[in-house]
């Protein structure tokens, strides 16, 4: 009995916190069909809005994904001084909140900040342009492929990579024949986390950004433009498709939970 | 020589695990490292493959040094505890893994592959993952895949660790059939003395960082040389005995033994026995014994072990003259006896025997027991707990006796190392008990520490050896540094340096032959026992072992060391010189 009210309980919280929200937002999307659905998407600074996005997602996540291999690698291979203090760094944009994280970057390149004079000098634009909103993300994504990565690696051991070295095998071909495969469930699952997280960041990108449409507006950030503009139709439409975005990257996530699952078997 | 290591040292944060290990390996021989967890064989043996950089030494593979060279292109082959296979690779493709690093044909790689799995009995096995094969299997593959790129050097990390004992069992015979066939020279390391014996041509036995002692196991068993060999290959009663010009006794008793070193000196004095459980020889009476009387005792455990029956007796007279050491228990000697004598003789727990000593065999080690000597019962205590010689006897599984000794008048030797207090007086003290007839005096205080360095020295070259056979009996229970001290008065008398230096070297390469002892040389400019004090107090923990054939000069000496660092820990060996 007592069993049921739980469940009950726990599905009354999802259905109206998770279930309820997602479902708007797609009954909202599709409201005046399709067609209107795929109209939304026709508008210039729609289109640029996505391509950001997608342009912000393809720079970070490749880079991140090499930072986080290499991290989670010194961390869980070697010991060095200032391990600890290494693996705390990484944890801090999980701490930070993403507004602060924008604002940093704002103080060291903005206009007013350490190295404000310097980058006007030389004509770069970091703040309010692309360089910034990548930089942000980057920030804020830094910790997913490592931490997901520094576990894994150390329950694993060194003994593979020893037994390639003894058998004559390179750095090199020991990462990709032997230590790759081995980590790349791990690996992937960390990359969706990290791709899910670059996609959908708002409060430090928002900072750094400046909200010029068609420029420097991320989808997150698009959507919300145009719900203070009372586009209310555009506004779902794109939230459906981040929405969307997320569904599928926890599809992918669950499979591969499971894949992990028989692999460790 | 396939494998030759010189001098090699790994530390740890600043801690020695592999300390001052020479050893060569013939070709084609089959090596067993022997010792216990966190002996260092392991680090020695990753140390050969080049997966541990090692601080000092060099390694030697036929002929060619590759101290410096990386695992990659040493080409030993390794086989993990934990097999270390590829999971996510074939049979057929871990085997061949050494062989597509080289580029191989294809063709030539599958050959090859067959040839190997035929070799490590697992034909067919070629398309399975590892996860589908059992453990031993695994191994196999292992071993097999280790194999694949022909390396000269085979080396085994435990490799019947993670294994049960049947399959263990198996698995010792494939690979001793496998180096046979293939005449490849391999160390393998293990903590098993049961493997080490079914394995090995030779057998190196590891404690502490350092290598103790090599040779055929069959000699080592039988002639071992130091306590922790004989303690840790097969189970051993340690026993005190007194070693005179007759021969040996156990208190009152006269015993037969194997002596390969003959007495120390011409007194009389204590050493260290080995009897193995299986020599003892139990009677109803002393007169049915066919060999020497060791006591009476009575039954305190028996075990029933398959083909053996191991008990466990407490002596009932001689008790205080045999003082047993290395079970644990004084008084206690552990026997094994065949099931057809146990038939002829049946026992239960508290029947009363005769005890007799089929073999015995002296520990040419010159350190036996330790004797404190204070002025009261209290004093003594408080000695036996400073914490060098708690460890010392703990490590050396030996007693520590304490006796008072009358304030004014001499004091009596007793057997073994007479330990005393450094303070005031202490070098009059010790010369009373060396005329007394102690050969070794420890001087320590109760707040005594482990020392970082030995230091030895010897006041008469008549005392040479002795000096050093007790410094390498330390070394081998305590971790330190060992430095062998000369002194030679600085200047222009250059023909004298360079005989104190050619002395002190020569006594290096003897330290090292005759006592497997690896020391750092020091020449000290100056004269005599005042640089020797000057260079001692500008060590941060030192220990001196003085050696001295003449007590007069010992005093002086002694005096003059303690005045300049009182409460070092000085140990004094006296040697009568032969005249």
């Amino acid at each position: 009995m007592t069993r049921i009210i739980l469940i009950l309980v726990s599905l009354l919280f999802l259905s109206a916190l998770l279930f309820a929200p997602l479902a708007v937002v797609f009954a909202s999307a599709f409201e005046n069909g399709l067609g209107a659905w795929f109209q939304s998407f026709t508008d210039s600074d729609t289109g640029a809005a996505i391509r950001l996005t997608l342009l912000t997602a393809a720079i970070v996540v490749p880079l991140n994904t090499l930072f986080g291999v290499c991290a989670a690698w010194c961390i869980a291979k070697f010991e060095f001084p200032g391990k600890s203090m290494l693996i705390t760094l990484i944890d801090l944009p999980m701490a930070v909140s993403p507004v602060v994280s924008g604002l940093i970057y704002v103080l060291l390149f903005g206009a007013q900040g350490w190295f404000g004079a310097w980058l006007q000098e030389h004509d770069i634009s970091i703040i309010f342009a692309v360089p910034g909103i990548v930089i942000a993300t980057m920030f804020v994504t830094f910790p997913y492929v490592a931490r997901e990565l520094i576990p894994l690696m150390q329950q694993l051991g060194n003994d593979e990579e020893e037994a390639a070295i003894t058998l004559g095998a390179g750095g090199w071909f020991t990462f990709f024949h032997v230590t790759l495969p081995r980590i790349r469930w791990g690996l992937l699952y960390g990359v969706i986390l990290c791709n899910a997280r670059a996609m959908g960041e708002f409060g430090a990108v928002s900072v750094v950004s400046g909200h010029i449409r068609g420029l420097t507006n991320t989808m997150p950030l698009h959507i919300e433009a145009l719900y203070q503009d009372y586009s209310m139709s555009g506004a779902f439409a794109v939230a459906s498709l981040l929405s969307l975005l997320a569904v599928v990257t926890l599809i992918i996530k669950t499979l591969l939970e499971w894949r992990m699952g028989v692999h460790h078997r | 020589m396939s494998i030759t290591l010189e001098q090699v040292t790994k530390r740890y944060q600043g801690q020695p695990v592999v300390n001052d290990v020479s050893l060569t390996v013939a070709e084609g021989e089959f090596f067993v490292l022997l010792g216990p967890s966190g002996s260092g064989k392991s680090t020695l043996l990753r140390a050969i493959a080049g997966l541990v950089d090692i601080d000092d030494g060099t390694i030697a593979l036929h002929g060619s040094d590759v101290t410096h060279v990386g695992a990659r292109q040493r080409g030993v082959g390794f086989v993990f505890q934990h097999y270390a296979l590829f999971r996510h690779l074939t049979i057929a493709d871990n085997i061949e893994f050494a062989l597509r690093v080289r580029r191989m044909k294809a063709a030539d790689r599958r050959e090859r592959r067959k040839e190997l799995l035929k070799l490590v009995a697992l034909e067919g096995m070629d398309e399975r993952l590892p996860a589908q094969l059992s453990g031993g299997q695994q191994q196999r593959v292992a071993v097999a895949r280790a194999l694949a790129h022909k390396p000269q050097v085979l080396l085994l990390d435990e490799p019947f660790g993670a294994l049960d004992a049947k399959i263990r069992e198996e698995l010792r015979w494939t690979i001793r059939r496998v180096q046979r066939e293939l005449g490849i020279t391999t160390v393998l390391v293990t903590h098993d003395q049961e493997e080490a014996f079914a394995l090995a041509d030779r057998i190196g036995v590891m404690n502490l960082g350092r290598l103790l002692e090599v040779g055929a196991p069959r000699d080592l068993y039988a002639r071992p040389t130091t306590r922790f060999v004989a303690t840790f290959l097969g189970a051993a009663n340690l026993l005190l005995a007194l070693q005179g010009a007759e021969g040996i006794r156990l208190g009152t008793t006269p015993v037969d033994a194997t002596v390969r070193t003959p007495a120390l000196t011409g007194r009389e004095h204590e050493v260290v026995t080995v009897l193995r459980p299986e020599e003892v020889e139990m009677a109803a009476e002393r007169e049915q014994l066919t060999t020497s009387y060791m006591g009476r005792a009575t039954v305190e455990e028996l075990q029933f072990t398959g083909a053996l029956e191991r008990l466990r007796l407490k002596l009932l007279d001689n008790q205080h003259a045999v003082q047993t050491t290395g079970n644990g228990a004084e008084g206690r000697i552990e026997a094994t006896r065949l099931q057809s004598e146990r038939r002829a003789m049946p026992l239960a727990v508290g029947a009363v025997v005769a005890l007799g000593a089929r073999r015995m065999h002296v520990l040419p080690t010159p350190l036996s027991s330790f004797s404190i000597h204070a002025a009261d019962e209290a004093a003594a205590q408080l000695l036996a707990q400073a914490p060098l010689l708690e460890t010392l006897a703990g490590r050396m599984k030996t007693r520590v006796a304490t006796c008072a000794d009358a304030s004014d008048g001499a004091p009596n030797a007793r057997p073994g190392v007479a330990v005393i207090e450094g303070s005031d007086g202490a070098a009059l003290r010790a010369v009373q008990l060396l005329r007394a007839g102690a050969n070794e005096v420890l001087l320590l205080s109760p707040s005594t520490t482990l020392p970082e360095q030995i230091c030895m020295f010897w006041l008469d070259d008549a005392a040479r050896h002795a000096t050093m056979a007790v410094t390498a009996s330390l070394l081998r229970h305590l971790p330190a540094e060992a430095v062998c001290v000369a002194t030679a008065p600085a200047g222009r008398r250059d023909a004298k340096r360079a005989n104190a230096l050619r002395a002190l070297l020569d006594a290096r390469s003897e330290a090292r032959a005759a006592h497997a002892l690896e020391t750092r040389t020091e020449l000290v400019p100056g004269e005599g026992p005042q640089a020797l004090g000057e260079y001692l107090a500008g060590l941060s923990a030192p220990l001196l072992v003085l050696g001295t054939a003449d007590i007069t000069t010992a005093e002086a000496a002694l005096g003059a060391l303690l005045a300049r660092r009182p409460g070092m820990p000085v140990l004094v060996v006296y040697r009568e010189s032969a005249r």
